[in-house]
């Protein structure tokens, strides 16, 4: 897949060569134990637990590492100076200038951190494992609508020709005088003659875009194949119903907790 | 009749990647421009005006839903609710021919965007600790010093970034939409509502 | 295969007419060439016969289409996949962008018509072999040439097996290494011979190979249309702003000069011109 939007890699592993749906399974079961689990530990537990192996085993160790910290850095440091430095009353730990950190505020940034972190590791999982054709192709399979299948994989490849286009256009209105710095209302003005280039040079092509589509029977009526054939197993078909049920049982245990505190 | 209506839907779904894409080029343009606003919402919007409520909910829906797809940025995701919305009421006060003069744009997208942070603030608050993991988050941290609840200073944080944001986006589109060729508008039935009353 | 009958359209909101009191008739397995000026009607015509008009460009229509068997007035375009296709000029719009390899993109159009995958497989390898692209088969179609993804849209159009291809100035967009793959990619087409092709075009020498027919259109109306020679070299197509091939503007200066009688019919390809220059 050439500059396609995503930053899937391609391995040969177990976790690449699962069924799209069972990643997809396990990531929202990440998303439900992140939001559902309580205490401060349980969540870091299960990441190292589960989703630090299962990478391993998809032979993207190091990538994923990399794109958890990228992703939940920037929240964590968020955390602690906002929700440490100024949680409204509380003890205070440690002094930091006119302010202080407060142990609940402390606490509140380490589980949200934590949430934050099974919440969309599963996701950042699925996303480096798993071809987004491959992906769209099995929620097709499950009666997800091919206009849907269609929007997202397009998108993913119109996105960086888009961006170079900005680019271009960007570079191309400078050389032409085109003010892009200085107080603010110059570099707002500075919008339009970059946006409607951008616009109206896809105006055209959406409408050919639409016929060609057509002309390959996107609108035919009747049943449709696929060229890709994704490999499934009764275990994963097990499997997921099984992250499914633990899905369900998480939120109800935690619903039914919630009622009780 | 009721056939060709397919190939209108074909136009407006081959519209909603361009729109996506338009999305994230238009937010970089903001970026290299420094510009203080997001602005990543104009495709979700020039949908919604031409092709309507639906459409303009799905494009936002699915343009949340793709950066969480490709890992690329997963927190967006979570946040396709909002995105959804934003597409439906440009969908809506466009076809209430609230896209006529200039000061109604704006106050559609102010109150777009005032309708935003309000749903983002639980998102925000409940999944993310009440921060976005960036500068903004400055503005977090002040209202939760003069006493603020997470969700209130979350809601606030929104409440000061949102309407204005969504106004200016909202405005550029209406621009955009009086700069469209007419042979393309009139592709669009609910463009009707949409040409100006007297040519400028 | 193809009927047209007193076809008169007018895009919305022009009064004068794009196509005007056309006639056609093209039987099945024809090599047919339409040449004119630029806004003669060679890509209504074009959107026409595969139903683009007036379904997807609405306006006023007048007159019959029938396209292999199909009213296509009746017909809205999606239907007509797999029995019409249609190739245009710029190669870019019509690769789909859902696919990410050139062999998956090619399968699109099968996989919408709901043929087995053991089918489709097995015509892929087939298109692909027609047009030249087996050794791309696994790139992704942004990465080709122009002249590349020119013959993807017409390997993805062939590998449907429609019964007439009609293609609008395919190579109006491409550099002359392009141009001539995808003349290439249309010769073998038409030597296979099964398909009906409608091709509206500029660059006569090289449909002057292997038309079999030239319909000349000029302000929406048919002007000439009969055997490529004799169409080629008349004098109504000079005033319609087609203009001749080489080997045709060199004969008729050698007649002009008394070089060659006047009566020797003029050539429009390479072997005539060596055959009436000797």
């Amino acid at each position: 897949m050439s500059e396609t939007f995503s930053i899937y890699l391609a391995r040969e592993s177990g976790l690449h060569r699962l069924h799209p749906l069972t990643k997809l399974a396990l990531a929202g079961f990440s998303m439900v134990a992140g939001l559902a689990l309580p205490g401060l530990w349980l969540t870091y537990a299960a990441f190292a637990v589960v989703m630090l192996p299962v990478a391993a085993w998809g032979k993207i160790l190091g990538a994923y590492a990399r794109a958890v910290w990228r992703l939940l850095l920037p929240f964590a440091v968020s955390l602690l100076l906002v929700q440490g430095l100024f949680w409204t009353g509380g003890t205070p730990l440690i002094r930091v200038g006119p302010l202080s950190l407060k142990l609940e505020g402390v606490i509140f940034a380490v589980r949200s951190s934590g949430r934050i972190l099974l919440v969309t590791g599963g996701f950042l999982l699925l996303a480096l494992s798993t071809r987004p054709d491959a992906l769209m192709i099995a929620l097709a399979q499950r009666g997800m609508p091919r206009s849907i299948a269609y929007i997202v994989l397009t998108t993913l490849q119109i996105v960086p020709r888009f961006q170079a286009k900005a680019d271009a256009i960007l570079d191309a209105q400078r050389s032409r005088g085109l003010e892009t710095e200085g107080n603010i209302l110059r570099r707002v003005r500075a919008l339009l003659p970059l946006i409607v280039p951008l616009v109206l040079g896809s105006i055209l092509d959406i409408e050919e875009r639409a016929i060609a589509l057509e002309a390959r029977g996107f609108s035919h009526p009747g049943p449709k194949t696929s060229l890709l054939v994704l490999a499934d197993s009764a275990s994963q078909v097990a499997a997921r119903w099984g992250l499914l049920a633990g899905m369900v049982v998480l939120i109800v245990a935690r619903l039914v907790a919630g009622c009780w505190a | 009749m009721q056939r060709i209506r397919s190939d209108f839907n074909t136009l407006t779904l081959v519209m909603i990647p361009v729109a996506i894409a338009l999305n994230i080029a238009v937010g970089q343009l903001i970026y290299a421009l420094k510009i203080p606003l997001y602005m990543d919402s104009i495709g979700t919007v020039l949908v919604g005006v031409l092709a309507g409520p639906w459409a303009g909910a799905l494009t936002g829906l699915l343009a949340n839903l793709i950066w969480g797809l490709t890992g690329l940025n997963v927190p967006a995701a979570a946040f396709a609710t909002v995105a959804a919305v934003i597409g439906m009421l440009a969908g809506l006060f466009s076809e209430g021919g609230w896209f006529r003069r200039w000061w109604m744009v704006v106050l559609a997208g102010l109150i777009t965007g005032l309708i935003a942070a309000a749903i983002s603030a639980p998102i925000s608050a409940y999944v993310f600790g009440g921060v976005m993991g960036a500068g903004t988050d400055a503005l977090v941290a002040i209202f939760r010093g003069i006493g603020f609840g997470i969700l209130p200073a979350s809601f606030a944080q929104g409440v000061s970034s949102d309407p204005l944001d969504k106004a200016v986006s909202f405005l550029v589109v209406w621009l955009i939409v009086l700069g469209l060729p007419r042979r393309f508008l009139a592709r669009f039935p609910r463009a009707e509502s949409l040409q100006p009353e007297e040519t400028e | 295969m193809i009927h047209v009958h007193d076809l008169t359209y007018r895009y919305p909101g022009q009064s004068r007419p794009a196509l005007l009191d056309v006639n056609l008739d093209v039987p099945a397995g024809q090599f047919c060439a339409v040449v004119g000026a630029n806004a003669a009607g060679k890509s209504t015509l074009c959107y026409a016969l595969t139903g683009f008009v007036p379904h997807f460009y609405r306006g006023k229509l007048q007159g019959t289409i029938s396209v292999a068997g199909r009213d296509l007035l009746q017909t809205p375009p999606g239907e007509l996949a797999g029995e019409i296709g249609l190739v245009f000029q710029n190669p870019f719009n019509q690769i789909t962008g859902a696919r990410f390899t050139v062999r998956e993109e090619v399968a699109f159009g099968l996989e919408n018509l709901g043929l087995p995958r053991e089918e489709i497989l097995s015509r892929i390898d087939e298109a692909l072999a027609l047009t030249g692209l087996a050794d791309v088969a696994d790139r992704s179609p942004y990465a080709l040439s122009g002249g590349q993804q020119q013959r993807l849209a017409i390997a993805s159009m062939v590998v449907m097996r429609p019964r007439v291809l009609v293609l609008d100035e395919p190579t109006s967009q491409l550099d002359p290494v392009g141009t001539r793959e995808v003349f290439a990619a249309l010769s073998a087409l038409a030597a296979a011979g099964d398909t009906t092709v409608v091709l509206a075009e500029h660059k006569l020498e090289w449909l002057a190979a292997f038309a079999q027919r030239v319909v000349a259109l000029s302000g929406g109306q048919i002007v000439a249309d009969g055997p490529p020679r004799e169409v080629l070299t008349s004098p109504e197509i000079k005033g319609c702003g087609v203009g001749q091939t080489r080997y045709t503007q060199a004969a008729r200066v050698a007649q002009r000069d008394g070089l060659v009688p006047a009566d020797k019919p003029l050539p429009i390809t390479l072997q005539q011109a060596i055959d009436f220059f000797t």
